[in-house]
């Protein structure tokens, strides 16, 4: 009996050590008691086994599809974050990348690709080619604008948040392009009855993201510009340029899922997609454990931080939570995310 | 007053960092608490300042026994406790750091500000200093807000006040200033606790020593029967050298030379050349002018104007990253805000300089990485348990010997040091010099940036002496004695120096 007992403490000592201390532990089972609670709130009144199974499958595939575009964002919001700033104009970037490539795609009279004569799948290529590149120069005005400028990155991307949006809507309006039913495949195309793909590209740059910042030269060094900038450029870092990078890796994010938006629904609202996506991202970047301060965090994190926020929603969902209360929880998870990394601190 | 600390007992988990201590202070009386770092001196007075618990022991003041849980305990008690970190805040006037948390209100409700002033005024008085309540507290030198904050634990009638490495930061003539406000207060019947690495101080301004060692106390007794050497012995726990260390050493070709450089406001018209395997020193009060110009040389300062010369080409410096791949190193000041990465462990701080280096297939080699700061760790004697540890649990001799690593590891053609053995315990300052002294014999041009006249005397080969940022003067060989570098430092004119008056605007 004693022994037991001893060896119940000991796992309760171990178990609450690593809570406190490793906050993917923690993370990672906060995310873990959802999805039990998600599978008792989708039920078990099924005919088999494997009728439930898919049910399960599906529910969890399209929880993950519809946040993947975040997810991707999210992974850039992290860098952006680590280094000690922060990007409040993803949503406007987005709305504008995916204005550039619904204009180079149209397949009406003025689609620009049309014009030149490219099509089919040269066009798609060109296509992401290009919007990619119309990321990269939104990321690299927001990080001159940050390091030449001098401006703090909070009002900096304030200020491009309304010019990005607002500029895309007014060159926008009255211009409703149609995406060519060949590109829909890109987010569309189904893997055993499911649409897998944009998860597929988020666990992909996911995964390349976690190298990136756990073993290349560039990802270090932003993690020591977020954590002591000072020391980092008597260190001989070049932190503008490394900052630089970082909102450009950003804006190159950023695309990738305005694509990937575009494919999905084949159109773009100017006025409203996108927006919120800042805030989105940034609750999943906390959640997932990062500081806020800069210097610490993780790609595994942010993932998890994404999942759990999204899992959280499907979940409030199921339950028949009233829509406007949902937001609560959402931010809910935020603050408790940061209390418990408060409590890290401290010990 | 009479204050008693008896049988203290502390550990933090395995570490036991005190072990049955002894410590009593008397009104009236300043008591030096020395010990290298790490030896447990943070500890006993944070005990008696109430921010640790002690295991065990008790604490007396007056003979009744005290139990301090928080700092205001402690502070009710007549314990002042001013950190080696100063706890003011810069955009508020003297009179407001005075009263923070305890503002007097006038009937109405609002900031009796006059009667704040008074009061502070009143306390400026009894400390026999002049300083204007109303100054912002920005404006102030390091020794004013010492002051102040000796000051502020004045007010709340602290009858014993500890200093934690009071005149660390502070130059010659406001240590002076701080010591004339301390006999004051000793006059007047206030004990305090000195905590210091800096031994003439120690001889200068206090009544009784205590030497803590490995979380024991090892010697105490009065300052007047002891010499430096005597209270450097006990700390350490073996004989220190105090001797020049120059060696003879062939000279090679010049490194680094600086023409005529200037930046506004910080140096003017500064030359200099330094060769391989020379030891140059740079010295002369905080303010002088030295850190600047070196960081101008390391690229900090695009703006500069002159010419720098490295192996005789004219290069202009236009960023760190720049200067590096030049060949020049840089160990900065002030360990903590520039010289380490707290967020990081160990092995990185450790090869921060030479990530670019270590890239093999996109990524840095782990192996690599590790090989290179292990050959670092065994060059240095660096002691540490795991490489993956934090930066943070080193002693702070190891930490810095961690960024000399990272500098080492870059292999620079020239490697300054600013201040280096700064808060180093004595063993590492020795290491320090041993390192130095041998980078120099293996044929690297160094130059030491430092404020301790006998730290530049024992590892430089010759000086060069700045004030207000110019160079005064040159000292080597025989002339290079403490007299002629504070003479030079102080523009020959002692007097003036210490009259300059920031209290009263």
């Amino acid at each position: 009996m004693e022994v037991i007992k001893d060896r119940g403490i000991r796992y309760g000592r171990w178990f609450a050590d690593q809570w406190v201390n490793n906050l993917l532990f923690s993370t990672g089972i906060i995310l873990l008691v959802m999805l039990v609670l998600q599978t008792q709130a989708l039920g078990f009144n099924y005919d088999s086994f494997g009728d439930w199974f898919t049910a399960w499958i599906r529910n969890l595939t399209n929880v993950l599809r519809n946040n993947s575009g975040i997810g991707i964002i999210a992974l850039g919001m992290t860098f952006v974050i680590i280094s000690g700033g922060i990007d409040l104009a993803v949503g406007s970037s987005l709305v504008a990348v995916g204005a550039a490539i619904m204009l180079l795609l149209d397949t009406g009279p003025s689609g620009i690709l049309g014009l030149v004569g490219i099509t089919g799948f040269p066009a798609y290529v060109v296509a992401i080619v290009l919007g990619a590149g119309v990321g990269l120069v939104l990321g690299e005005f927001t990080g001159l604008l940050i390091t030449k400028g001098k401006i703090p990155p909070f009002i900096a991307t304030l200020g491009t948040m309304q010019l990005f949006r607002s500029v895309t809507q007014h060159f926008m309006q009255g211009y409703n392009p149609a995406v060519p039913r060949g590109f829909l495949p890109l987010a569309s195309f189904r893997i055993g009855n499911l649409m897998l793909m944009p998860i597929i590209y988020w666990i992909i740059i996911a995964v390349i993201m976690y190298i990136v910042a756990t073993r290349t030269v560039f990802g270090r060094q932003v993690y020591a510009i977020g954590s002591n900038e000072r020391t980092a450029r008597l260190s001989g870092i070049n932190v503008n340029r490394v900052k630089r990078r970082v909102y450009v890796l950003m804006g190159v994010l950023v695309s990738f899922s305005a694509i990937i938006q575009v494919a999905r629904i084949g159109s773009m609202d100017y006025a409203n997609a996108g927006a919120g996506y800042e805030l989105d991202a940034i609750a999943a970047v906390i959640v997932g454990g990062t500081s806020f301060s800069g210097g610490k965090g993780s790609m595994i994190g942010t993932v998890l931080g994404v999942m759990i926020i999204a899992v959280m929603n499907n979940l409030l969902n199921l339950w028949g939570v009233p829509p406007f209360l949902r937001e609560a929880f959402k931010g809910a998870i935020v603050i408790a995310a940061v209390l418990m990394q408060r409590k890290e601190k401290e010990i | 007053m009479k204050l008693e600390m008896l049988n203290i007992v502390k550990s933090f988990g395995a570490n036991d960092v005190l072990k049955d201590v002894d410590f009593n202070l008397s009104g009236g009386e300043v008591v030096a608490l020395l010990g290298e770092n790490g030896a447990g001196k943070s500890t006993l007075m944070n005990i008696l300042g109430g921010v640790v618990k002690e295991d065990s022991g008790r604490i007396l003041i007056d003979g009744k026994e005290m139990r301090f849980v928080k700092p205001l305990d402690s502070l009710d008690a007549g314990i002042g406790f001013i950190h080696q970190d100063l706890n003011l805040i810069d955009d508020l006037a003297v009179y407001e750091n005075m009263f923070i948390n305890r503002e007097l209100k006038s009937k109405y409700g609002f900031l009796d500000i006059e009667t704040m002033c008074e009061k502070s005024a009143e306390i400026f008085q009894r400390m026999d200093v002049k300083i204007d309540p109303k100054t912002m507290v920005r404006e102030l030198d390091a020794s004013y807000k010492q002051i102040v904050e000796i000051a502020r634990a004045l007010m709340m009638e602290a009858q014993i006040i500890i200093m934690d490495e009071p005149t660390t930061s502070l130059t010659a003539p406001e240590i002076k200033r701080v010591f004339a406000m301390m006999e004051t207060l000793k006059e007047q019947g206030v004990g305090m606790v000195f905590i210091s690495h800096k031994l003439k101080e120690v001889l200068e301004i206090c009544d009784r020593y205590c030497v803590l060692r490995d979380g024991d106390l090892v010697a105490e007794g009065d300052v007047k029967d002891v010499t430096v050497n005597d209270l450097a012995k006990h700390m350490v726990g073996h004989e220190v050298r105090t001797d020049m260390l120059q060696r003879d050493r062939k000279y090679g070709k010049e490194v680094l030379r600086g023409e005529n450089l200037t930046l506004q406001h910080c140096f003017k018209n500064i030359d200099f050349a330094v060769q391989e395997g020379e030891v140059l020193g740079f010295t002369g009060l905080l303010g002088d002018g030295r850190s600047e110009l070196f960081r101008t040389v390391f690229g900090c300062n695009k703006e500069y104007r002159g010419k720098i010369f490295l192996e005789n080409n004219k290069v202009r410096v236009k960023d760190t990253k720049q200067a590096l791949n030049l060949g020049i190193g840089y160990l900065p000041r002030n360990r903590k805000e520039n010289g380490i990465i707290g967020d990081m462990n160990i092995l990185e701080n450790g090869t921060v300089v030479i990530w670019p280096r270590l890239v093999k297939n996109w990524l840095i080699n782990r192996t690599l990485q590790r090989e290179e700061f292990q050959s670092k760790v065994e060059d240095l004697r660096i002691k540490l348990e795991k490489d993956t540890d934090r930066i943070g649990s080193l002693s702070g001799g190891n930490q810095q010997k961690v960024v000399l690593a990272k500098w080492l590891s870059a292999n620079p053609k020239v490697l300054i040091l600013d201040n280096p053995t700064q808060g180093v315990d004595v063993g590492a300052k020795e290491d320090i010099y041993d390192i130095i002294l041998d980078l120099a014999d293996a044929g690297m041009a160094v130059i030491v940036l430092s404020s301790e006249a006998q730290e530049i005397i024992r590892v430089c080969d010759r000086a060069l002496v700045m004030y207000h940022g110019e160079i005064k003067g040159q000292v080597s060989g025989d002339a290079m004695t403490e007299e002629n570098i504070m003479l030079l430092a102080t523009g020959g004119q002692t007097k003036e120096m210490g009259e300059i008056d920031h209290g009263s605007n």
